[in-house]
């Protein structure tokens, strides 16, 4: 499971690095949405996520200028497909994390990405 | 919780006493915009108008004393009629002749307690509430559960109010007016709603730190519904099968869970906290602070000083990732 | 007319003496100030120091709840904010600006020189001011008290509330208790003893007479509060439980005694502006009041009503419905002498030509959002209403309406009416209309909004909600109404530090009002004291203020080179003596300091520290009572007239006699509040004494009682004996023997209580037992105390026959604790007869 990820990230990490820098962070994902999502799957409870109020949890990292961050879950390239995999299921990319698994659409996965990314 | 109705005054279930009192609210602020307006106009006429002589003592005596004396003897009337109707009193005859002057009907009544009556202990705490069905009349020991509250349609419930540390008062304002809930003492309080609907309710005595994360909810549906719900609330939990869920119920006890936290049917009988049995079946976490899911369950359990910093549940910090993921997804599977 | 009591032309030197006798201090040494002029602007500038802290502290908090699940404070900070909030602008702004209103405007409406007792005033003033500093500086140590103004146990009792805060609480209470009794004694002695001639009850200035009820009403209300907290300190401190139901005590005492003082303590602080604005309404319009007999009876009304609503607090506490209609008709007759006050100001209004300026701005203020208020304040007394609006934000935007409408805008209305008596011309009245708008829209911004976010269900006193309950849009409207409310009171202050500068000579009457502060004044006062024969002096006679000025009234200079003033009888305002007052003095300011360490060190528990505060209070207010009742001089004083005075009276005619009954009816409503407190229990309880407790022994509590009736017959006789015989022997050996009894009956009354084995840590039971000993403990204290203070007079030959005020009034104190100590070892075994 694990691996099959790895592999669809590299071939995205490859693909994406020829063009320029930003371009692994585009998403079509809707910013707006995703933050309501944020609020309504209330994800400040384990996180400090800028722009989402009373999100000051600090079981899991702080979101803080997430569009800066090189890893997710300290092993995975922060890639937007990895990303939205993992914000959906993180324990199917990394087996031992405290994050669960929760119930949301493909798009809803999306936009929380593209919010992420808004994040620098 | 799309369904759940706006916690208002102003937004009163069909049946119930909050809609009566909503009625009252609607006289009163009628005549009070009116005696208001009046008033106003008649300071700036006062002071703007040329001098007259008719400012007179027939003023004080019209304005000041007539008038008040017949307004307020009407209203402290229809305010009885209507206090007897929502504090379900038995009524005399007096009380049934002002009922009726006033148009009150029986149907919008709230009926006094009859043998038949369900009874509900709520019970307040530091910053949550118990909630104890009495399924046998007298036994409140099977359907315990917290902040939250089901009630059958068009069905009056009469609640049992007290409290096991300092004063708290419940208000569900789309239902009822609110009672304190005062060490010593046992308040009453019968609730009905005539539709199917979610109402959200919060602690309106100030009972220290967290008082404003101490909401609840209530729920009103059909009798049938109601039953089954009620039903799977008295039922005991048993080992799950799989893998995954049994790694969280043995995370369960490897922490301190058990000291503090009743699931019934397991040798967990904490009586502090509330009792987690059928957890999962829930609309909020922490006294409506959070929507019960597995992140936030994973998200309280590990960081509810976070969350709701000085209540009494600590961090739990023993867990790894995935005994926390498990220990969630178990407590979430208990409906 | 008749002609002046005096004949011109004055002696030469008359004028300088009386300058001379009324010099202030000068420099720093104007600290030592005692005369009201002063220490009314002290008193009213303290006061609006706090209005701005509490003011700060409400802005925190609405910026806090501007939008929803905000972080700017946390819930502990939120929770002290609110705390202090309430706690600071009730009772170190409302309570204390409505005395100090009072010191500053009394003595010029009564035409006297100064109120009876300065250097009590001066003490109330510096023990509130240090108080109240170092109960507000508890803020940024974070050991401020977070329990809610009111304080309701068992959250604020030992368990919930461990630490210091709530001491903190307590503490800050205790000096505006102090305070508060000490200005309602000044207040009620200075208005019926020291009014001008001729100025009868029914040619007072509706102030004064709302003034009057105000007094009466403190002496009333704050006794209640004053045991509370005692209550509540010994159930912190020594974990006595009269609050834990778990121990028979009940958390319900404590809103019983807290409402019975709240309540009232309402109308303490509206009455006040409702008298201010019938003297700026008349003024203003240019006519005397419409119907001054009806405000006055409403005014009296109000205050004995107010006692009889406290219960409409507590309508969710699941009273019986029998009590909940008694107490909500209570509460809508209130309505009735406020609607009679309303259209009283609306008939002056429409009959005179209004005078537009900006007290009128204020006043018309005052009716916008007062009314409102008040009605809002109707529909709390409709119980079913009130179970919906209880708590909620409905209640905080009643109670700002009916506090700022009612209360605040009379007094801005006032600082801006009598800005001239202070410093001779008015203020700016640019700004004083931008003051009042800003404050009007502010005012209906900030609270408007709360009434339906509070029916929209929005609890009070949390500090943070959630974006999903329709609450966000109506507070972020209260938060930007906030800021313009405060930006209202920054142009107001703005305008009193740009043009207000005080003056000791001030010869001004801009409005053309005709009541007596309008005359012209100096530190003295009026140079003669006028003799009153009309409700408006200065309407009715425009040659007053050249009589009074040219010193052809009463006491138109010193007679016996000190500071005086006349006092009068109390119904008629006849002359009765000259009462020579005292001047600057350091030692109420120690008083006030010693008061002040003595509490705050007591807190944090440095017993040393506290007893060094202790010794200097008691050090200080011994020195200043030994300086107080002069030797009289046998003669009469011509005062004008034909009228020749004493300059000292003994007896019921004697202000200070005055002052102490006043003093123990106050101390007779604290012991009726214990007396409640216990039978509050005994009716609460199933078993009476709760098993396995008895009832104190009999044999000892007749003994007891007995040992009080010596001991109070010792002082009669002493009495009996005083005059006939040379001063000391009827004083000290009596005094002596006395004392030695009231110490005896005190053990008796602790054996009697000893065996029954109840101790006061175990049950409230016990505790009320050995609250009432205590009680009886604390005045043995005190009869020693005095009784010691009045044998070293009669040792030092300051007392005889004529100057026996000292004596006379430990004597009533001495009465007064036989039987209330009888009285309490009584009421123990009431229940045995039931």
């Amino acid at each position: 499971m694990s691996l099959r990820a790895l592999i669809a990230a590299a071939t995205l990490v490859l693909t994406a690095r020829q063009s320029s820098s930003d371009v692994p962070h585009r998403i079509t994902g809707d910013v707006q949405r995703g933050q309501q999502t944020i609020v309504r799957l209330e994800c400040g409870v384990c996180h400090v996520i800028p722009g989402i109020p009373g999100a000051r949890g600090r079981v899991g990292p702080s979101l803080a200028a997430y569009r800066r961050n090189v890893y997710i879950a300290g092993r995975y390239p922060n890639l937007p497909e990895v990303l939205v995999r993992f914000v959906r299921d993180a324990p199917s990319l990394a087996p031992d994390t405290a994050m669960p698994s929760i119930a949301m659409s493909e798009r809803e996965a999306r936009d929380i990405a593209a919010y992420l990314y808004s994040l620098e | 919780m799309s369904e759940m109705r706006l916690p208002s005054a102003l937004h009163a279930a069909p049946g119930s006493g909050a809609e009566l009192l909503s009625e009252l609210g609607l006289v009163l602020y009628c005549g009070a915009g009116i005696i208001f307006i009046v008033v106003v106009a008649l300071a700036l006429h006062a002071t703007f108008a040329k001098p007259s002589p008719a400012g007179t003592r027939a003023w004080i005596v019209g304005g000041g004393i007539v008038f008040p004396l017949l307004t307020l003897f009407l209203l402290l009337n229809y305010t009885l009629a209507v206090g007897s109707a929502v504090a379900a009193l038995e009524s005399g005859t007096a009380l049934q002749l002002l009922l009726d002057c006033f148009g009150i009907d029986a149907q919008k009544r709230i009926p006094p307690p009859s043998p038949g009556t369900m009874r509900v202990h709520v019970i307040g705490k530091q910053w949550w509430w118990e909630v104890r069905y009495e399924i046998v009349r007298g036994d409140t020991s099977t359907a315990v559960l917290a902040n939250e509250l089901h009630l059958p349609v068009g069905e009056p419930v009469e609640l049992l109010l007290t409290t096991t540390d300092v004063i708290h008062s419940f208000w569900v304002p789309s239902l009822a007016g609110k009672v304190d809930m005062i060490p010593g003492r046992t308040n009453r309080l019968i609730l009905r709603a005539n539709t199917p609907g979610l109402y959200r309710g919060q602690c309106a005595e100030y009972c220290g730190g967290q008082h404003a994360l101490m909401a609840l909810y209530v729920k009103s549906q059909p009798r049938r519904e109601f039953e089954t719900w009620l039903q799977r609330q008295a039922r005991s939990v048993t080992r799950p099968d799989d893998a995954f869920l049994l790694a969280g119920y043995e995370a369960f006890f490897k922490g301190t869970c058990p000291d503090c936290h009743t699931v019934r049917g397991t040798p967990a009988t904490g009586k502090s906290g509330p009792d987690l049995t059928h957890v999962g079946s829930r609309y909020s976490l922490a006294a409506g602070t959070l929507r019960n899911h597995v992140g936030t369950m994973a998200g309280w359990i590990a960081g509810a000083q976070d969350i709701k910093p000085g209540n009494a549940m600590p961090d739990s910090e023993i867990y790894t990732g995935r005994e926390l993921r498990a220990l969630a997804a178990w407590l979430g599977s208990l409906e | 007319m008749s002609a002046p009591p005096n004949a011109l032309p004055r002696p030469a030197q008359e004028l300088a003496r009386l300058e001379q006798a009324w010099e202030p201090p000068q420099g720093w040494r104007l600290l030592s100030a005692v005369n009201n002029t002063y220490i009314g602007l002290f008193y009213i500038g303290a006061a609006l120091l706090f209005l701005v802290l509490g003011g700060i502290l409400a802005l925190l908090m609405r910026t806090q709840l501007a939008v929803p699940e905000n972080d700017l404070v946390d819930y502990d900070l939120y929770n002290q904010l609110f705390t202090m909030h309430g706690s600071v602008m009730m009772f170190l702004f409302a309570v204390p600006v409505i005395e100090a209103i009072a010191i500053l405007l009394l003595p010029a409406m009564l035409g006297a020189r100064d109120l009876p007792f300065p250097r009590l005033s001066a003490y109330a003033f510096w023990a509130y001011f240090v108080g109240g500093i170092v109960f507000f500086g508890t803020i940024f140590f974070d050991v401020a008290p977070d329990g809610g103004w009111f304080m309701y146990p068992p959250l604020t009792s030992y368990e919930h509330s461990p630490g210091l805060r709530a001491d903190f609480w307590l503490l800050g209470i205790g000096f505006i208790e102090i305070s508060a009794i000490a200005g309602a004694i000044e207040i009620v002695v200075g208005i019926l003893r020291t009014r001008a001639p001729g100025m009868t009850l029914d040619k007072m200035p509706v102030y004064v007479w709302a003034m009057l009820v105000v007094g009466g009403m403190i002496i009333f209300a704050f006794p209640p509060v004053i045991l509370a907290t005692a209550l509540l300190e010994l159930e912190r401190a020594f974990h006595w439980p009269f609050f834990l139901a778990e121990r028979g005590g009940d958390p319900l005492l404590w809103q019983h005694l807290f409402w019975l003082f709240g309540h009232p303590d309402v109308y303490i602080i509206f009455l006040p502006g409702a008298g201010l604005v019938s003297m700026i309404v008349a003024t203003m319009a240019r006519t005397p009041l419409v119907g001054y007999e009806w405000v006055v009876l409403a005014l009296v009304a109000t205050g004995f009503i107010s006692f009889a609503l406290w219960v409409h607090h507590m309508f969710a506490t699941g009273m019986p419905h029998l009590t909940t209609s008694f107490f909500s008709a209570a509460s809508m007759a209130v309505a009735i002498p406020t609607g009679i006050q309303v259209f009283a100001w609306l008939a002056t209004l429409r009959r005179g030509q209004v005078q537009k300026a900006t007290p009128t701005w204020f006043v018309l203020g005052f009716f916008g959002t007062f009314v409102l208020g008040g009605l809002t304040g109707v529909m709390l007394a409709v119980a079913p209403y009130d179970w919906q609006v209880h708590d909620s934000y409905f209640v905080v935007a009643h109670l700002h309406y009916v506090l700022i409408g009612g209360m605040v805008f009379p007094v801005f209305a006032a600082i801006y009416y009598w800005a001239p008596f202070v410093s001779g011309k008015p203020l700016s009245e640019r700004m004083g209309k931008w003051a009042c708008a800003l404050m009007f829209i502010g005012l209906n911004l900030a609270f408007f909004p709360m009434h339906i976010v509070g029916l929209s269900g929005m609890p009070r006193r949390v500090w943070t909600y959630s974006d999903t309950l329709g609450w966000e849009q109506w507070n972020m409207l209260s938060s930007v109404g906030a800021f313009v409310l405060a930006a209202g009171f920054g142009v107001a202050f703005l305008d009193l530090l740009l043009h207000l500068r005080p003056k000791g000579k001030v010869d001004s009457n801009p409005w053309d009002a005709g009541t007596l502060e309008w005359l012209p004044l100096d530190n003295y006062g009026v140079r003669s004291i006028p003799h009153v024969t009309s409700r408006d002096p200065l309407w009715d006679r425009p040659q007053l203020r050249e009589e009074v000025e040219r010193g052809e009234h009463f006491l138109p200079g010193t007679l016996t080179g000190d500071r005086e003033t006349l006092v009068t009888s109390a119904i008629d305002a006849r002359p009765q003596y000259v009462l020579r007052l005292p001047g600057p003095s350091w030692l109420p300011l120690l008083a006030g300091l010693g008061t002040a360490a003595f509490f705050l060190f007591l807190t944090v528990k440095s017993l040393v520290a506290s007893a060094l505060g202790g010794v200097i209070a008691l050090v200080s207010i011994f020195m200043w009572l030994w300086q107080s009742e002069p030797a009289p001089s046998a003669r009469l004083y011509d005062v004008g007239g034909g009228i020749k005075l004493p300059d000292h009276m003994t007896g019921s005619r004697s202000h200070s006699w005055w002052a102490m009954v006043v003093l123990l009816l106050v101390d007779a409503t604290i012991f009726s509040c214990l007396v409640f407190a216990y039978c509050y229990f005994w009716t609460v309880s199933a078993a009476w004494p709760p098993p396995p407790f008895g009832f104190p022994d009999v044999t000892a509590t007749v003994a007891c009682i007995a040992s009080w009736t010596v001991s109070a017959t010792v002082l009669f006789l002493a009495h009996r004996a005083f005059g006939r015989s040379a001063p000391r022997v009827p004083l000290i050996v009596p005094i002596a023997l006395g004392t030695a009894f009231a110490w005896i009956a005190f053990v008796l009354a602790f054996r009697a209580l000893a065996q029954t084995d109840v101790r006061p840590d175990q049950h409230a039971y016990g505790a009320v037992l050995y609250t009432l000993l205590s009680w009886q403990g604390l005045h043995v204290v005190l009869l020693t105390l005095m009784g010691g203070y009045t044998i070293a007079r009669a040792i030092a030959g300051r007392a005889s026959a004529m100057r026996r005020n000292a004596f006379d009034n430990t004597r009533l104190m001495w009465y007064y604790a036989a039987v209330q100590s009888a009285l309490g070892c009584l009421v123990v075994h009431a229940p045995r007869m039931m």
